[in-house]
């Protein structure tokens, strides 16, 4: 039940990624270029994920899985399918180069979830190695 | 028994009249269909913004909240290490509460064995329904929607007496209001570190 629930969630946010990266234009979060197609594959990953969970075999059973555990199970599978999408989209996006540029004088760095508006996970990580090279210069 | 302990019998009564009410009851109270529902709805508030400032000041809201979630349920454990006050509706000595709250239960859920006062799914719902309120009405009033229709669920499956899902909530809105208005901000700066650091991690 225990793993049941990990791919259950593991799915359904990599869905809810999918989706709320068009809202937020979190562009390094895109598996695909077009939003209709990435909005009913994310809408697919959530609705499949329940579906399967619950045709699969009656869930209402006493089980071992405590609440303490199911918040624990969520948050390690949020953080998996989160590193799972941003690993994706930076494999997927590889011939996109970053646009993150040195900011102008004054500007501060983009930092965190920000920076995935320009560039994936693998171009931001690059980039600000590559600022503390400068910066060390 | 606890006050009000006749309204068990009522919701209970219609439990195998109606099969679809039923099936929809079934998946309500799972213990996971709604409380994923509501952490989903908080990953989504913790990443929909566009502009950083208001999804900085958005998943402060939603970090306050799973705080709520956790610190309710502790909580509630406290609360069942020092005090059982009366049995589930299905253990009761009165025999025609029992009789109808056990066939609710096996017909909709399955017997637990952890104390009933307070309902634990109440007090996390809640906690969660309120942490997020207080940052945002809308997605909070979604969430209070769906704690509502998990803490009826939980009632109609004869697993609680209505005194505990309404001594679950109580607890969960209490606690959350403490949490996000008097105990996050005193421990200053730790949420502002967790939140540097969750930024580090490209996670926030």
């Amino acid at each position: 039940m225990a793993l049941d629930y990990f791919i259950l969630v593991f799915i359904s946010s990599l869905g809810v990624y999918q989706i709320t990266a068009i809202h937020a234009k979190l562009d390094g979060l895109c598996f695909f270029k077009n939003r209709v197609l990435q909005f009913i594959f994310g809408l697919l990953a959530i609705i499949g994920a329940f579906v399967w969970f619950y045709t699969s075999q009656d869930r209402n059973i006493h089980t071992k899985v405590e609440g303490s555990q199911q918040l624990g199970l969520f948050l390690a599978s949020i953080v998996a399918s989160y590193l799972f999408t941003a690993i994706m989209a930076s494999i997927m996006q590889a011939k996109v180069t970053s646009k993150e540029g040195f900011p102008r004088e004054g500007k501060q760095y983009d930092m965190g979830m920000e920076t995935l508006k320009k560039t994936t996970l693998f171009g931001g990580i690059m980039s600000s190695l590559r600022r503390e090279r400068k910066d060390k210069v | 028994m606890p006050p009000l302990a006749g309204w068990t019998l009522t919701v209970t009564g219609f439990v195998g009249k109606s099969p679809v009410l039923d099936h929809v009851m079934r998946l309500l109270v799972n213990d996971y269909f709604i409380p994923l529902l509501i952490c989903l709805i908080m990953l989504i508030l913790w990443l929909s913004q566009r502009d950083r400032l208001k999804r900085d000041r958005l998943q402060r809201t939603v970090m306050n909240a799973a705080v709520a979630i956790g610190i309710s349920a502790a909580f509630v454990k406290v609360i069942n290490a020092w005090a059982n006050p009366w049995p589930r509706p299905f253990l009761v000595n009165d025999a025609i509460i029992r009789e109808s709250a056990r066939h609710a239960a096996e017909t909709i859920f399955y017997f637990p064995t952890d104390p009933t006062f307070p309902s634990n799914g109440a007090t996390i719902a809640f906690a969660a329904a309120t942490g997020v309120w207080l940052g945002n009405r809308k997605a909070g009033a979604l969430l209070y929607f769906l704690a509502t229709l998990w803490a009826v669920a939980r009632f109609y499956a004869g697993i609680h007496f209505f005194v505990d899902v309404a001594g679950g909530a109580a607890i969960g809105i209490l606690t959350s209001l403490f949490i996000s208005k008097v105990f996050m901000p005193r421990i200053e700066p730790l949420p502002t570190w967790v939140m540097k650091l969750c930024r580090l991690l490209y996670l926030a």
